[in-house]
């Protein structure tokens, strides 16, 4: 599944004297198969611009395409579109309300038209891919769950409508760092062995710039860089102008290389980064 | 976050005589012009108060599309208001009938008359609200209860309900266009089906916008309490009213346009 946006602008409320352009312009892509970060300061319009890719809002000018068919005109099924391409939210344990957790993650498979044995199994598969066990779990409430539970039966709810594409905005969001790491590997691990499209939003760099394999950068509504990891953290003044920083690693790497060393610098996972450091020891000692 | 529906009637900062007026005269001058309002018994009467609130209203520097998109709501009244006097208050010279229907002179007379009130009563009423910010409105609120305490009213607790409901009303409309918005990417439906339906709908939407409301509700008094609040008991205020020559002339103004209108009789 592909998504294009072409001259994509978005304003809040216009014509009244709280209006606001959260999106000027906006021209992307994001192919079948790919991992993408979408990073940005806060109020960057990160999650207005995700928002557009599974119709939840109205660009006001240019458009939005999916697999080249403008999501917008006459007759598209948006509520098809979303089961296809879905959001998972920031904080998503906020939005169970079933009296137990098969119930809430059936919500989604039911909405589109699903029933009986087939509600039953996407129910088991996605929360045993979500590491709850069905049995232990499904007559539990929502709401005697821990926190790090409710988000993974969010997220189950998420998967059980077996999409194509996964938007996940800032999934892991006041997670301890284990819990976190766990989340993350579900995601790279569907991404992976199920071939799922993801569309990450995050402040993390060091995660976005190891997982994604493009990266968009956005700044008061514009998009300021668009590229590979290695690419984008390549131009740290406009990354920094954005409100962010480059990754540590990075960081390090850099200095190391602008100190005259002979070293690579587009390393993104502390294994890597090790290696390359102690090979040009080893180089420098002999 | 479309809040597009909270925007009517909603505050809008600016400088003017009207924003600067303490807010406990402008409850006081909100009381006044209503009296007024009611007092008047002629059409030169209404015209001569529109043209005062007009005059006002261009003081003020309220953007007009803004304003009229704020009426929109009571339009509906407004106009029923005028289709019930059309039809049945009888009287006078008989200018259409249809059957059993017919359109006589009291009727418009006192249609016209019925809507202009209401009219001018909500243009003074959005006036007001739109150039208070709901804060100073609850002061104000607040120093008009205080009499009240030796009858037990708790003036203090009322107002501080006021500042937090009003606080939280944009607070809730994001949240539940989050929620909304989460449950529509789950396939949920809110536009079409039978009334029964749609209400059955809304359940994904209700339970966990009450079960955060009630979350909030639980963090806001932990945290208030964190501060050592205690209720209205000696407790100062970071912003003190003070009343200056502005509201001694605006009192005054509304005062003597109240006096004339009960004295000339228009």
């Amino acid at each position: 599944m592909l998504i294009e946006a072409r001259h994509l602008s978005y304003t809040y409320m216009p014509g009244t004297p709280f209006q606001i352009q959260a999106l000027k312009d906006i021209n992307l892509t994001v192919h079948k198969g790919e991992f993408v970060g979408v990073i940005g300061e806060t109020g960057s319009g990160k999650t207005t611009l995700i928002q557009h890719f599974n119709g939840l809002l109205k660009p006001t000018e240019g458009e939005l395409l999916v697999n080249g068919e403008n999501v917008w005109t006459e007759g598209t099924g948006l509520r098809q579109l979303r089961s296809r391409i879905a959001l998972l939210f920031q904080f998503p344990e906020h939005q169970l309300f079933e009296e137990t957790v098969f119930k809430d993650i059936a919500f989604g498979p039911r909405n589109m038209g699903l029933e009986g044995s087939e509600v039953e199994k996407r129910v088991r598969y996605s929360m045993e891919l979500m590491g709850l066990k069905y049995s232990l779990y499904k007559d539990r409430s929502p709401f005697s769950l821990s926190g790090g539970e409710k988000r993974r039966t969010a997220m189950a709810g998420i998967m059980a409508m077996d999409p194509e594409v996964i938007i996940l905005d800032e999934p892991a969001a006041g997670m301890d760092p284990l819990g976190r790491r766990k989340f993350m590997e579900k995601i790279c691990m569907l991404h992976r062995d199920e071939k799922i499209t993801v569309i990450l939003v995050t402040h993390n760099m060091e995660e976005v710039s190891r997982l994604a394999d493009r990266l968009f950068v956005l700044s008061q509504g514009k998009m300021v860089l668009e590229g590979k990891p290695s690419l984008v953290f390549n131009s740290p003044d406009t990354i920094r102008e954005a409100g962010l920083d480059i990754p540590s690693l990075t960081y390090l790497l850099t200095r190391m290389r602008e100190s005259g060393k002979e070293i690579r610098t587009d390393i993104f996972t502390v294994e890597e980064a090790g290696e390359e450091i102690l090979r040009f020891c080893g180089e420098a000692n002999r | 976050m479309s809040m597009r529906s909270i925007t009517l009637g909603h505050y809008l900062p600016g400088e003017s005589v009207l924003h600067r007026l303490d807010p406990r005269v402008k409850l006081v001058t909100l009381f006044t012009l209503i009296v007024a309002l009611f007092m008047i018994k002629s059409f030169t009467g209404f015209f001569l108060y529109g043209l005062f609130i007009f005059a006002i209203f261009i003081s003020s520097g309220l953007p007009w599309r803004y304003f009229l998109r704020g009426l929109r709501p009571v339009l509906y009244i407004i106009i029923f208001t005028l289709v019930l006097h059309f039809i049945f208050t009888k009287g006078g010279q008989v200018y259409w009938r249809w059957g059993v229907l017919t359109i006589e002179e009291a009727g418009l007379v006192m249609g016209s008359f019925m809507t202009l009130r209401l009219a001018l009563l909500v243009i003074t009423t959005l006036m007001i609200t739109l150039t208070t910010s709901p804060i100073s409105f609850a002061d104000g609120i607040e120093y008009w209860l205080r009499p009240l305490r030796r009858f037990g009213v708790p003036g203090h607790e009322i107002a501080m309900m006021m500042t937090i409901a009003l606080r939280f009303i944009p607070t809730l409309m994001e949240e539940s266009d989050k929620i909304r918005k989460a449950q529509m990417a789950r396939g949920a439906d809110f536009e079409t089906g039978n009334i029964f339906r749609r209400a059955r709908n809304l359940v994904p939407l209700l339970v966990p916008l009450f079960v955060s409301a009630f979350r909030r509700a639980d963090e806001l008094a932990v945290a208030m309490e964190a501060r050592c609040y205690r209720g209205g008991e000696g407790r100062t205020k970071m912003r003190e009213l003070h009343t200056g020559a502005v509201d001694y002339i605006g009192v005054l103004t509304v005062g003597a346009l109240l006096a004339g209108i009960i004295v000339s009789g228009v």
